[in-house]
């Protein structure tokens, strides 16, 4: 039983085969336009009233959404659904447990991926958006809920208005597989 | 995941073949990145592959896969005629007829065995074994009788709308190697071998797939 236990860490398949070359290409020029269009918004337009558009969990995200666009986890209904519910579970544990930061940033993420899974929304990013909620310091906690519509739910639309114009662009790509 | 992939092979009622490299071709064929591990794929394949195999056997029925050209005989054709007969069509069995055309038994060359007074009833090999003996009247029990005589009473049938995956777990269940197919009025309407079902399980396979 021990020997299966070990024998199962060996690994059973091969690794994918690699992507071509203009798919290299279309995956970079999503992600530019992507983040280029929140991170221009936030920067220019509303630091100056105290306001972001950009979270770090973007950039897992335009992996996500501009170079694997086929995956279920990219798709616009785990994109929006993963991001908007894991910042409401980050804010909510942030608040509840404060004093304990150890203990809300655990309970936000975990709780974040246990949701995403119970709605079909699991987009791996959702855990760095609960996450950024609980030790995303003053500027975040200050904003409250709002941080699930702006920059969450917000950015992750503008994100997703990009990759459905960048990724149809290419004959042989096509984006989403599904809406919801 | 590797046992219960070998698992679901060995379920399968055929080998459909398809290797890693195949996987991978696939693979690559689809461009843009798959986030699925080749083996996850051979596992879905496979398993897709299993429940359309069972799709098609549950919803082909008899009447899609029988012989129809049916040729018979009646309870008191000379068994003389019927083995000629058998000969002549190649088959090792053929349903047995009452006046009213309805089946009364099956005859097969394992009931011409059974009553050759052979030692072993069930082994081709055997009546060539005493032949060489030099017993030459081994036919001498059945000389001059009739089907009715040595026929398998009542016969197993099936009916025309009788799933394919009934037909074959019958066969298995029953060992018999052929039923006749009858329609609501008792009437036979074809005839299934095995060799039926192997073949409708390929063409279908090959079309539906």
């Amino acid at each position: 039983m021990l020997r299966n236990y070990f024998n199962k860490m060996r690994g059973i398949s091969k690794s994918p085969p690699g992507v071509n070359f203009s798919e290299i290409i279309w995956s970079w020029l999503g992600a530019f336009l992507g983040i280029s269009t929140v991170a221009l918004i936030s920067y220019k337009v509303l630091d100056s009233i105290g306001l972001t558009m950009i979270i770090g969990s973007f950039g897992a995200s335009a992996v996500l959404i501009y170079g694997a666009i086929k995956s279920p986890l990219a798709q616009p209904r785990n994109l929006l659904g993963g991001h908007v519910f894991s910042a409401i579970i980050g804010v909510a544990s942030y608040q509840a447990f404060q004093p304990h930061i150890w203990l809300a940033a655990a309970l936000a993420v975990s709780t974040a991926i246990a949701v995403m899974h119970a709605t079909k929304t699991l987009h791996p990013p959702g855990g760095a958006t609960a996450l950024i909620a609980v030790i995303g310091g003053e500027s975040v906690h200050k904003l409250g809920y709002l941080y699930a519509v702006i920059p969450t739910a917000v950015g992750a639309s503008l994100m997703l208005v990009v990759a459905l114009m960048v990724n149809n662009i290419p004959r042989n790509r096509r984006y989403p597989e599904f809406w919801f | 995941m590797s046992v219960d992939d070998k698992k679901g092979m060995k379920e399968l009622p055929v080998d459909i073949g398809i290797s890693d490299d195949d996987i991978y071709a696939a693979m690559k064929d689809i461009q843009g990145y798959l986030d699925i591990t080749p083996a996850d794929l051979k596992e879905i394949y496979t398993l897709a592959f299993r429940h359309a195999l069972e799709r098609i056997t549950r919803f082909v029925k008899a009447n899609d896969i029988m012989t129809r050209q049916v040729f018979f005989v009646k309870r008191d054709t000379p068994l003389r005629v019927v083995a000629a007969l058998m000969a002549e069509r190649n088959v090792s069995g053929v349903p047995v007829l009452d006046d009213k055309e309805q089946i009364a038994g099956m005859i097969s060359e394992k009931d011409f065995l059974t009553h050759m007074g052979t030692r072993d009833k069930t082994h081709f090999m055997s009546v060539i074994a005493e032949y060489l003996k030099g017993k030459d009247c081994l036919s001498m029990p059945i000389r001059g009788q009739n089907a009715e005589d040595i026929m398998t009473s009542p016969a197993v049938c099936v009916e025309e709308y009788t799933p394919v995956s009934d037909i074959a777990a019958l066969f298995t269940e029953r060992v018999i190697n052929r039923v006749p197919v009858i329609n609501h009025a008792g009437y036979v309407i074809g005839i299934i071998s095995r060799a039926d079902i192997v073949r409708a399980a390929l063409v279908k396979t090959k079309t539906e797939i």
